[in-house]
């Protein structure tokens, strides 16, 4: 039984070679892996050995010729029966390499030796799967070193916005975040008042200077951003003679259970706001653009504009509705002294429903507030000077104060608007009335 | 063999040899028994020569029954042997499952310590050598999932000489897994070095770009790819798991703890495997080192397929540097 040997791929993927020379001819005994023949390939000129042992009864080939690779190249006579492509290889070939330029195995075709090349690389980079959504409800998106970066700093993730696709947040996010605390509070602005300098962070030239935009800056700009262009502003004004009320704190403060305690006009302003804000639900409720829904807030958390050194934050006072004139008082003194020294807790500064800016403590007489994202509504309350006023058809000088209302017109009708905005100018300029609200 | 002499290269199935050699020249209650062990020498020649040398009392040939071979052993071990079993292809290893989950593991527990059972049972896994069905599975998860059995996995020759000799010394019941696409790899086996451990992993190559741990027949395609790595100014820490159950896993985690990222590479699929169980642990002890999620590079959840398709199967080079590139896009 003759045996067919059929020029190998003896490289990677080569698919011809030329037949240099036969070191045997027909008639002459071989045995397995004598070299029988030269080729030459693509690649280079190699010896080929015999897989079988016999006689050569034919070579099909003739020198010079160039044939494909699994073209019959030359028949040994083995003398043993046929054998299939995948049949046993002789005993002793076993581990060794075979023609093919593959390990000769009992089973199967055997292993590759040659060594594996790579293969050309793709020009685009790699990139992760999307994040999951980022939203309320939801774990905050952040690596796990990230995660514990703001663990060590402090950081509450749910309080930060990530930068990255996907908004996932990243290790500068939590930096940020963790500089913002130490400055004092993650404000969200609701007046743009006059700022202290930034610590760092500068470069100049010429008749100017520049300053990194980073922490409360950075917040409050981003918040004023998304609020004005978010919620359609509108701002009314009214002008009140707050001189009964000036009276009333003169006398509360004469009192023993003011003694001791800062009655500012702030805290009649505040309470004025809650009691108000009962008879006007609308200004103490948040547009929620993802639900489509308007919540309406039974509680007041009432947050405070604050100029500290470091910048504008925005404290709240939890549940002041629920105060009396007097724990009003003692929050707000409390939480300026707070926000001073730099000490508001991040928390303090979330979860605001209406808000009050005192810009009177500037000298200032009115403004245009922006409102705290979110929010619906934000007095500014003005500076209180000795104005003339008509009272019965006299001229007569009075304690006289501006008040300033923004409302989300999403939200806020003007009517609803106006008419808070009065009883708020009711109860400053008549506190009295407080006893029917 | 003499001590002395200057390292040899020898080949992965060479080193199994003389490695089972060595055992049955120290012990003589070490036999090793399976289908053409003894005439033949066994259909990838690990133990060629050993009936010749040993006799048919010590190295027979058992009939075409995996059931009968592990049965036949625990028998053994029972009266004090300890038996080597060659299950010719991994895909084989199926008949006698129910013997090695069912009494091989369970023996030294089930008579309450009284009966160890040093049964060592040799399984050639993996693909890559174009074989037909059953011949290149990757069944070790199998076994890592049963108490009561150890199971190790050799990548070298060096660890191949070794790691036997370790596993027939070794009194509880040890699966012990060679990578039959690699049994005619070479290495210089110097014999005055001290041998690691059996249960230990092992860093083969540092780096800092990504942690890569595999075993088995994939650790030479990983040290390739890290060699091909370094092209990309990669550099790729590789680790050698070695013993799959117990698992050694602390200097997986310390790698882990300074790249920040790991790639588990196995031929097995990937689904409830050694991989996911490395996946886990990691993600567990090295939490807050972690930049990316662990990726996996292993065979596919199909049954393994047929030859000329099993190099789009077998984790390679590329899919190696492919996952590299991923863990680093996060």
């Amino acid at each position: 039984m003759a045996s067919i040997f059929a020029l190998p791929d003896v490289g990677e993927g080569l698919t011809e070679a030329e037949i240099l020379s036969w070191h045997v001819t027909p008639g002459d005994t071989v045995t397995v892996n004598q070299i029988i023949v030269d080729i030459e390939t693509a690649k280079a000129a190699v010896e080929l050995p015999s897989p079988y042992a016999g006689v050569v009864s034919e070579l099909f080939v003739e020198p010079g010729a160039t044939v494909a690779v699994g073209t019959p190249i030359i028949a040994i006579e083995t003398g043993a029966e046929p054998a299939g492509a995948t049949g046993p290889a002789p005993a002793g070939a076993i581990g060794e390499e075979g023609p093919s330029g593959r390990i000769t195995t009992l089973v199967g075709y055997g292993p590759r030796t040659a060594t594996v090349a790579r293969r050309p690389r793709t020009a685009a980079p790699a990139s992760p799967p999307a994040a999951a959504a980022a939203g309320p409800g939801l774990a905050p998106l952040a690596k796990p070193p990230v995660r514990k970066l703001a663990k060590e700093l402090g950081v509450d993730l749910r309080t930060v916005s990530g930068s990255a696709a996907g908004g996932v947040i990243t290790r500068e996010d939590v930096e940020r975040a963790a500089h913002v605390v130490d400055n004092g509070g993650a404000g969200s602005a609701a007046w743009s008042g006059p700022e202290s300098g930034l610590d760092s962070g500068r470069g100049s030239s010429a008749g100017q200077h520049r300053e990194t935009v980073r922490g409360v800056r950075k917040a409050t700009a981003a918040a004023v951003v998304a609020s004005a262009f978010t919620a359609p502003h509108v701002t009314m004004f009214l002008t009140v003679d707050v001189t009964p009320m000036m009276e009333l704190r003169a006398r509360l403060v004469a009192q023993a259970q003011f003694r001791d305690i800062k009655l500012s006009p702030l805290a009649f302003a505040a309470r004025a706001v809650c009691l108000a804000s009962r008879r006007t639900p609308e200004v103490n409720a948040s547009w929620d653009e993802a639900t489509g829904e308007i919540v309406y807030f039974d509680y007041v958390h009432l947050g405070i504009a604050a100029a500290t050194p470091r910048g504008l934050v925005v404290p709240k006072i939890r549940n002041a509705d629920r105060m009396a004139l007097r724990d009003l008082a003692v929050a707000l003194d409390e939480l300026a002294v707070s926000a001073r020294e730099g000490r508001t807790a991040p928390a303090d500064m979330l979860g605001g429903t209406i808000t009050i800016t005192n810009i009177g403590v500037f000298g200032i007489d009115t403004g245009t507030p922006i409102l705290n994202p979110g929010e619906s509504a934000i007095l500014a309350l003005g500076t209180i000077r000795d104005m003339p006023w008509v009272v019965d058809g006299a001229v007569v000088a009075r304690k006289v104060c501006q008040l300033a209302l923004s409302v989300d017109h999403r939200v806020v009708d003007g009517q609803q608007g106006s008419q808070f905005l009065a009883h708020i100018g009711t109860l400053l300029s008549d506190p009295a009335q407080a006893i029917t609200f | 063999m003499a001590g002395t002499d200057a390292p040899q290269m020898i080949t992965l199935a060479k080193g199994l040899n003389q490695g089972l050699r060595a055992a049955m020249e120290a012990d003589r209650k070490v036999l090793v028994m399976g289908e053409d062990v003894g005439r033949l020498g066994g259909v990838f020649r690990i133990t060629d020569g050993l009936q010749k040398d040993f006799g048919e009392q010590r190295v027979f040939d058992t009939p075409l029954g995996e059931s009968g071979i592990i049965g036949t052993a625990v028998g053994l071990a029972v009266r004090g042997y300890r038996p080597v079993c060659e299950i010719q292809f991994d895909g084989f290893v199926f008949p006698g499952f129910d013997q090695i989950v069912s009494q091989l593991a369970k023996l030294h527990y089930r008579s309450q310590g009284k009966l160890p059972m040093p049964v060592v049972v040799r399984i050639p896994h993996g693909g890559g050598i174009g074989a037909v069905e059953h011949h290149s599975e990757s069944p070790e998860s199998y076994f890592a999932h049963t108490p009561g059995l150890k199971v190790v996995a050799c990548a070298n020759p060096v660890d191949a000489y070794w790691m036997i000799q370790q596993a027939i010394a070794c009194d509880d019941p040890v699966i012990f897994f060679e990578p039959k696409r690699r049994y005619w790899d070479k290495a210089p086996l110097d014999l005055a070095t001290t041998p690691l451990p059996l249960f230990c992993s092992r860093v083969l190559r540092s780096g800092t770009t990504a942690t890569v741990a595999t075993y088995g027949p994939t650790v030479r395609t990983v040290l390739d790819a890290a060699t091909v790595a370094e092209q990309d100014g990669h550099t790729l820490e590789v680790i050698d798991l070695r013993t799959l159950s117990p698992l050694d896993l602390a200097p997986v985690f310390d790698s882990v703890r300074r790249t920040g990222r790991l790639i588990c590479v196995s031929e097995a699929p990937s689904e409830v495997s050694v991989t996911s169980e490395v996946a886990a642990r990691v993600s567990q002890e090295c939490f807050y080192s972690l930049a990316a999620p662990v990726l996996r590079v292993t065979g596919f959840n199909t049954p393994y397929p047929p030859a000329k398709c099993e190099e789009d199967y077998l984790p390679d080079l590329d899919r190696v540097l492919d996952a590299v590139d991923r863990v680093l896009a996060y």
